[in-house]
């Protein structure tokens, strides 16, 4: 599906489903944009999009994954990786705080107390602070990465020390959970003694993530990802690997076979990942 | 001595009355369930196994909605994770024999985005004709706001994929795999696939904060038109249910009552039915009593073999 298509699968509303003929979705909104922002872009199109994002979002400043969901969620994280002058800087703005005031359940206090209570362990892997995809739950891989890069964007045009804080927290999250093999899992690296393997969309969202971090802990998950790209078997794991080792000056080899991109989704983020392979990486803009 | 009984005591007489009455109720009106074990292999006499099951069930499906709902995990044919490509197939073709007005194939996996990706590298594709026409990927289906009345989980309501949703009969197709959250996963954890991620992200993790056990319940009761096949020709054993061992059992464990097939499975496991937490809060008083389970097929002793359990569900062992 090239970018042509992805526009002419845009609903009336001006969003996108993640398939043909479903209602409008965030996140496939936001990536047939950020696509559409490294090609030849249909200009009524990208117009047409930000509306129904500008309409959908809540009033606590975020996004939810479509409007009839009643709670914000990780994907504010999406919506932020916009440019602010494309988004708005009211709208942008507002997904910030909302994304600064949110992390895994399992970092807050009464989560801490009850564990102390209890006599449970509840050092290293819990103590650094991630985000979850769904207020009230776990902080996780995916959406600390994105989180991450948002508030890396939100950076570049406003210097704050608190937002600089979380970047650097959630980077040590990200550390905190590289697998023994070198990448990431969606969670943690070890689950009741059990070494959990990484894999590809996980580690090349991570990668990004830590972009110009220097880390003996990298060169492994360097290697990882590479070997990752070498025999991955999604289209959407090959571009988070392409864009993560791009973002370490590494380009990814070829996977074994060509891979179909299955929606909107993957065929936006192929979109995405083959500009940075010509050097432009909308997420680290 | 004080013959007076407090208000709590008698809150528990009343409660154990009703449930006496229940169950008797139960006993006399409700036919019981009906669970079959029958030997089966992954070759071409699996169509034939899986239309015999459906008509000594009586699945009635003419004219019906029915949405397949398999066990897709991982992208590793090596291993036993996800259901059987050749299962899926043969219930496919035995539900359109039956004469189901439309069958479709569904999954939302747990942790992996790339949900045709999966079923593409189990062999999906492969071995069912036209799948991807066929096949709903359930984390990113539009969805609806289901409230859960009485729920067993803190949670209030939940969105579910209207495919789901709209099916007439939901059939759960899992792999017998023990669980290293809840001990084992069966017919009724596999329904934790209708939850879209979409919606809850990858994975589902409102789930396990509201209570893994207690949603599944929920979910349970939120889809009551159900059946359910249980692959266990080679089951999973160990750190299920990703990281455990093939442990073939020869069989497929049906029935129209998701509880007792569970409950049946677990005896073949050699796992006690009454030790899993999400079958007691599901389960009516007889549901999980062997007596109680009307068995046809192969007599449990015949099939049960011991699965290895983790240290943590040592105390579940029949």
């Amino acid at each position: 599906m090239d970018l042509s298509a992805i526009i002419n699968l845009q609903n009336h509303d001006g969003g996108w489903s993640y398939r043909k003929g479903g209602g409008s979705w965030t996140e496939p909104t936001v990536l047939a944009l950020l696509a559409q922002s490294v090609e030849k872009a249909d200009a009524r199109s990208v117009e047409r999009g930000l509306a129904w994002l500008r309409s959908s979002q809540r009033q606590d400043g975020g996004w939810a994954p479509r409007p009839m969901v009643a709670q914000t969620t990780w994907v504010t994280a999406l919506v932020a990786l916009l440019p602010r002058n494309v988004i708005g800087q009211s709208h942008h703005a507002s997904a910030v705080d909302w994304l600064m005031r949110q992390s895994g359940q399992e970092t807050s206090f009464l989560y801490k107390l009850r564990n102390e209570l209890l006599g449970y362990d509840s050092s290293a892997p819990q103590a650094t602070m991630g985000w979850p995809f769904f207020p009230g739950a776990a902080a996780w891989v995916s959406p600390t990465a994105m989180s991450i890069l948002a508030l890396q964007k939100a950076g570049r045009y406003q210097a704050a020390a608190s937002i600089q804080q979380r970047i650097d927290v959630g980077r040590q999250f990200l550390l905190d959970r590289i697998c023994l093999d070198g990448g990431w899992n969606y969670g943690r690296s070890n689950v009741l003694g059990a070494e959990a393997p990484s894999y590809p969309e996980t580690s090349g969202q991570a990668l990004l993530a830590l972009n110009q971090m220097k880390s003996p802990k990298l060169d492994k998950a360097l290697a990882a990802a590479q070997q990752h790209a070498g025999s991955c078997q999604s289209s959407e794991g090959l571009s988070w690997l392409r864009l993560g080792l791009q973002a370490h000056g590494i380009v990814a080899p070829a996977p074994p076979r060509e891979l179909r991109c299955r929606n909107v989704l993957d065929s936006a983020l192929l979109i995405i990942a083959l500009a940075a392979l010509r050097g432009r990486n909308v997420f680290l803009e | 001595m004080n013959n007076q009984i407090t208000r709590r005591q008698a809150l528990t007489a009343s409660a154990a009355c009703l449930g006496l009455t229940r169950c008797s109720l139960f006993a006399e009106r409700q036919p019981l369930p009906r669970v079959s074990i029958v030997h089966a292999n992954y070759n071409q006499s699996i169509y034939d196994t899986v239309r015999r099951i459906l008509v000594e069930h009586r699945v009635d499906v003419r004219g019906k909605r029915v949405v397949i709902k398999p066990n897709l995990v991982e992208f590793d044919p090596g291993t036993t994770i996800n259901t059987h490509p050749m299962l899926v197939h043969a219930a496919l073709e035995a539900f359109r024999a039956l004469g189901a007005a439309e069958v479709r194939i569904a999954e939302g996996p747990g942790h992996r985005r790339g949900t045709l990706d999966l079923a593409d590298a189990a062999g999906y594709f492969e071995t069912i004709p036209k799948f991807e026409d066929l096949f709903t990927d359930l984390n990113l289906d539009d969805v609806s706001r289901v409230l859960l009345h009485a729920p067993f989980s803190n949670l209030s309501s939940v969105y579910f994929p209207n495919t789901a949703l709209a099916a007439d009969l939901l059939v759960s197709l899992p792999k017998m795999k023990t669980h290293h959250w809840v001990g084992a996963t069966l017919s009724m954890k596999n329904f934790f696939g209708l939850v879209p991620g979409g919606v809850y992200g990858w994975p589902k993790n409102v789930l396990h904060w509201a209570g893994i056990d207690e949603c599944i319940a929920d979910i349970h009761t939120t889809f009551p038109r159900h059946f359910a096949i249980v692959d266990g020709i080679v089951g999973m054993e160990g750190n299920g249910p990703i990281q455990g061992h093939p442990k073939p059992v020869g069989v497929l464990v049906s029935g129209k009552d998701m509880v007792a097939v569970d409950a049946t499975c677990c005896r073949v496991m050699k796992i006690n039915p009454a030790a899993i937490h999400y079958l007691r809060l599901a389960a009516t008083p007889d549901h999980m009593e062997e007596e109680f389970i009307r068995q046809i097929g192969e007599p449990i002793k015949n099939v049960q073999t011991s699965f290895d359990l983790i240290p943590l569900f040592q105390s579940i062992r029949l």
